[in-house]
């Protein structure tokens, strides 16, 4: 098994709305989705998902809906509103930006300067 | 939607979900984190336990939920509110006295700003009010003397022409009777030209205002006391007929309360079109005066410049014209805001000065209570709470208690604006309707959230300011901390020299007062009632038959024997405009053997001859006119004693001559006497009557025969055995044995009445009796503040007493221990107080308008020093009842 990865900072609510872009899911079903497409890699702490989740949804990036889950109980589902995915799109563009900069630097050689 | 839902959608936005929510979906997740436990091979117990292990609470989840969303703060406060509220419910006595102090304050100070806001921000109820103008001709020679003018139709016309000007309203009064059931009742109507809908803007209550198609229809609208009083304030009225002068009219509008046009030739009865003015008036058009609404953004200098040219154009035919005179526009606020700006002025700054002092007693009983709370507050920064997160709290649990206060102010507000309307009913605009408002409200949230900060901020800093490893341990440190005392100190000497200022000015305002009331009047108002009758100017077959000087003369003459012939009525005079303590016009004469120059001003009083004996005003030198005299009505005049030794000092008054140019005033109503203009003899010289107002020095008189100078109306004065308006019903009758359908005036009053409504009389009433309430009401907060230091520090420091008593001291010593700081502070509040009151005095005597009173001063220092005594004694003595086993016992 890989090592296990820590999230920086505010990476958390991006991986969330990752998640829910591909379909709406309940809280539970975010965290495993995430744990799964990350390889298992990624520790999240249920505290601060339950808090990203709800700032989430107060900010109106998501919108959830009580309905009914693969396993026949109520629970409460998230999807991606409009503003959401404009949110979605432009902290991705915004992440990959920085990774970019951020590697080519580190990438650097002495001589390469 | 509906304000609820427009909440809870706002709710929603900030809390997009209920406490429900949050914790079913927090289950559903920890059971499902549960079942993949125990999926994973995990026992049912052991998932369980794994899952709330690494979960949580669901309990705590709505915390979470709550400080993800931002909420937290908000939760904190909320918990600060209910501490502060269960900290309120435990100190029953501290919390009334504190809520209460800050309740007059409030109350006080909201009443006054509501009053404020009626009647100089808001007070007439028209469309774009501050653009209505009243024109005036101001002359060269007396730049303060305002004179109103009249236009007819066809002038108002050439100003609505005018640039800047938007509309023109003219409207003129009248009087009419009711004359469809048994008493005939005189009622004031006024004309208004036709475009009085939109000029005014007011929406009628029921109905429709005056339109411009109305012209030339027998239509009516009523005013909104006058339906209240003729109609029982029936709403089927609209459409029925209201005969008057025995014609029908059709009612088509009732205005609503606060329409009462108009405060310059008083409030109308009933509404009427003025095309009916010019029906029935066969005489010469009809005038009227102008109201001019100007366009937006046009000044009043600007407006000034481009009508006068029209003005003076309209004006070349007027008498004024051959004066220098410019023209004036005033807008119809400004008679208000000269005349009340300084009372209400006045009266704010007592209010304030009261919020002050109960701002500053809520300080003093937190700093008192303070002590007792050193304890809780040192195990809360024992415990981690940041100097902030104390102050926070006590600051929460003073606006508690300002809120609080204002609730109730607001409340007690609503009846304490009133009662300067009450006191002084005259100074106030009638269309001003004091009411609760947004504003008003805004005004008392901001100034308890301000008083909260203001009087809870520096206990709340000096408590927080703490040192938990000294208060934890010494729980009975025995005596007081220093610099606690000082803040009361100071915090005492300030309200008590507060109180002194505000006791002064109520001294001052009810020595002003008693004054005004002993002031020699120079005439008896006792049992003499005035009452007035008008002819019946509009009915063309009567008209006729009054229009002759003589006629007139003989038919008000049949009436006033009449009248005297009424049982235990002792005089009764005639008399026109000639009320006293009342300020009228005065006119220029020319007196013989005086210079060219300015001509000399003085009051003409149209009278008879019996005025004098009615209202008792001595005759100093030769006689009064006779009854032949009187009906002729030329060549004579009487003069006040201020006349004689004004003008006519050097020689002997009786036998000179004067003559008043001025006197026929032009008006299709009046009729003069043939020589009306020519020179007079004065005849006789009577004391000095006050005819400038109460408070002033009388100005020079002349008295002339009534029947010089006749108008459509005249006055009776009559002096009768006992109360004057127990009479009115057997004088009634005598009225109608002369003629069956002429009617009394409304409202008649007497002497003292006529008094009471004296400007300066009914302001300096008012200010004693506000200022009395204020000063009282200063004075029981500042008692109450020593009161509560001195007996807290009492109850603080027992055990010290005990032991000091234990170990001998005499309790006179004791006492003085237990009440010094408190009587020193008071002491030197007190002196304090006296060297700001004789700085201000000067000041406060301008602004009331009567000599601020050293002795009043005093007095008032006296009786606040002995009742600050009694206030430190009467809790000190417990200080001294202290059996020392007992307090001892404590320790």
């Amino acid at each position: 098994m890989t090592k296990p990865v820590e999230l920086p900072q505010g990476t958390l609510e991006m991986l969330i709305l990752k998640a829910v872009s591909l379909g709406p899911l309940h809280g539970y079903g975010i965290l495993l989705r995430i744990q799964q497409i990350s390889g298992e890699r990624l520790e999240i702490l249920q505290g601060s998902f339950y808090t990203a989740i709800y700032r989430l949804e107060s900010r109106g990036w998501i919108k959830g809906e009580w309905s009914v889950s693969e396993n026949n109980r109520r629970a409460r589902f998230y999807s991606l509103t409009a503003a959401g995915t404009r949110q979605l799109k432009a902290e991705t563009a915004k992440w990959i930006d920085m990774a970019a900069v951020v590697a080519s630097i580190l990438d650097k050689k002495a001589d390469e300067i | 939607m509906s304000l609820l839902a427009a909440i809870r959608k706002l709710w929603h936005s900030v809390a997009p979900r209920t406490h429900g929510d949050v914790e079913e979906e927090f289950r559903s997740t920890l059971d499902a984190y549960q079942e993949d436990l125990i999926r994973q091979g995990l026992p049912e117990e052991e998932a369980r336990r794994k899952a709330r292990i690494d979960l949580g609470q669901p309990a705590a989840q709505n915390e979470i939920y709550r400080a993800a969303i931002g909420l937290r703060l908000f939760d904190e406060l909320g918990g600060d509110l209910r501490y502060g509220l269960r900290a309120l419910r435990r100190n029953p006595g501290f919390a009334a006295v504190a809520v209460l102090s800050l309740a007059l304050g409030i109350g006080a100070t909201t009443a006054m700003f509501s009053l404020i806001y009626a009647v100089l921000l808001h007070p007439f109820p028209y469309a774009g009010a501050d653009r209505i103008m009243n024109p005036h001709f101001i002359l060269a020679q007396h730049p303060d003397v305002f004179q109103w003018f009249t236009l007819s139709e066809a002038q108002l016309d050439d100003l609505r022409l005018a640039a800047p000007v938007d509309s023109v309203l003219g409207f003129t009064n009248g009087h009419l009777e009711i004359t469809n059931d048994g008493l005939p009742e005189d009622i004031s109507g006024v004309y208004l030209t036709e475009n009085a809908e939109t000029f005014l803007g007011v929406r009628p209550l029921f109905g429709r205002m005056i339109e411009p198609f109305d012209a030339g229809h027998p239509v009516v609208v009523l005013n909104y006391r006058f339906w209240q009083r003729r109609f029982g304030g029936d709403p089927h009225v609209i459409g029925r007929t209201l005969e008057m002068d025995h014609a029908p009219y059709m009612i088509v509008g009732v205005m609503p309360r606060r329409f009462a046009f108009n405060d310059i030739a008083g409030v109308g009865d009933v509404y009427l079109p003025a095309s009916l003015m010019r029906a029935v008036a066969n005489g010469p058009a009809p005038s009227y005066l102008p109201w001019i609404k100007l366009r937006p953004h046009v000044t009043v200098a600007a407006a000034n410049g481009a009508l006068e040219p029209i003005v003076r154009e309209i004006m070349k035919i007027h008498s004024v014209a051959s004066l220098a005179w410019h023209l004036g526009l005033q807008p119809i606020i400004v008679p208000y805001q000269q005349d009340l700006g300084r009372t209400l002025a006045l009266l704010l700054a007592g209010v304030v000065l009261l919020l002050i002092i109960g701002c500053a007693n809520c300080s003093i009983l937190l700093l008192a209570r303070g002590r007792t709370r050193q304890h809780e507050l040192a195990i809360r920064t024992a415990i981690g709470a940041s100097r902030w997160r104390i102050v926070r709290q006590l600051l929460v649990e003073a606006l508690v208690i300002s809120c609080t206060g204002a609730v109730l102010g607001v409340a007690a507000s609503y009846w304490l604006a009133r009662l300067p309307l009450l006191l002084s009913p005259d100074s106030f605009p009638a269309e001003s309707v004091i009411r609760i408002n947004a504003s008003v409200l805004a005004f008392s949230v901001a100034l308890a959230l301000l008083c909260g900060i203001l009087f809870g901020l520096a206990p709340a800093l000096r408590l927080s300011r703490n040192d938990p490893a000294r208060a934890l341990p010494g729980r009975q440190a025995g005596v007081v901390a220093a610099p606690a005392r000082r803040r009361w100190s100071v915090l005492i000497a300030a309200q008590v020299a507060l109180t002194l200022l505000l006791m002064a000015t109520a001294g001052t305002a009810i020595r002003g007062f008693l004054r005004l009331t002993q002031i020699p009047l120079g005439y008896d108002p006792a049992n003499v009632m005035q009452l007035g009758i008008s002819l019946h100017v509009d009915n063309p077959a009567e008209w006729s038959r009054l229009q002759s000087r003589e006629a007139r003369a003989a038919y008000i003459e049949q009436i006033r024997e009449k009248i005297a012939s009424v049982p235990r009525v002792s005089t009764v005079a005639v008399g026109v405009d000639a009320t006293p303590p009342g300020a009228d016009v005065q006119s220029s004469f020319i007196v013989d053997g005086s210079g060219d120059g300015e001509p000399p001003q003085a009051r003409v009083m149209l009278v008879g001859q019996r005025y004098f004996a009615a209202l008792r005003i001595p005759l100093l030198q030769g006689r009064v006119w006779s009854t032949d005299e009187n009906s002729s009505g030329d060549f004579i005049a009487v003069v006040n004693r201020a006349f004689a030794t004004r003008y006519l000092s050097s020689s002997n008054a009786l036998g000179r001559q004067l003559r008043i140019p001025a006197l026929p005033f032009q008006n299709r109503f009046t009729a003069s006497s043939a020589q009306s203009t020519a020179w007079r003899q004065i005849i006789g010289v009577v004391g000095d009557a006050r005819n400038d107002g109460i408070g002033r020095p009388v100005v020079p008189a002349i008295y002339l025969p009534y029947t010089t100078l006749m108008r459509q109306y005249v006055e009776f004065f009559v002096r009768t055995q006992g109360d004057p308006l127990t009479y009115l019903h057997s004088i009634r009758a005598a009225v109608a044995s002369v003629a069956s359908d002429q009617q009394i005036s409304n409202g008649a009053f007497t002497l003292n009445e006529a008094i009471e409504h004296d400007a300066q009389y009914s302001r300096q009433r008012l200010f004693s009796i506000l200022f009395g309430v204020f000063s009282a009401m200063a004075l029981g907060l500042a008692l109450v503040g020593i009161f509560s230091v001195v007996a807290y520090s009492v109850a603080q420091r027992t055990t010290e007493f005990g032991v000091r008593l234990a170990l001998g001291a005499p309790r006179t010593k004791v006492l003085w221990v237990a009440t010094r700081i408190a009587l020193v502070s008071a002491a030197a509040g007190i002196v304090i107080g006296l060297a700001f009151d004789s700085f201000l005095g000067a000041v406060l005597a301008h602004w009331m308008q009567s000599a601020f009173a050293a002795g009043s001063l005093f007095a008032a220092a006296a009786l606040l020093a002995l009742s600050a005594l009694l206030a430190c004694l009467l809790p000190a003595r417990h200080a001294i009842g202290v059996p020392p086993a007992e307090a001892l016992r404590y320790e």
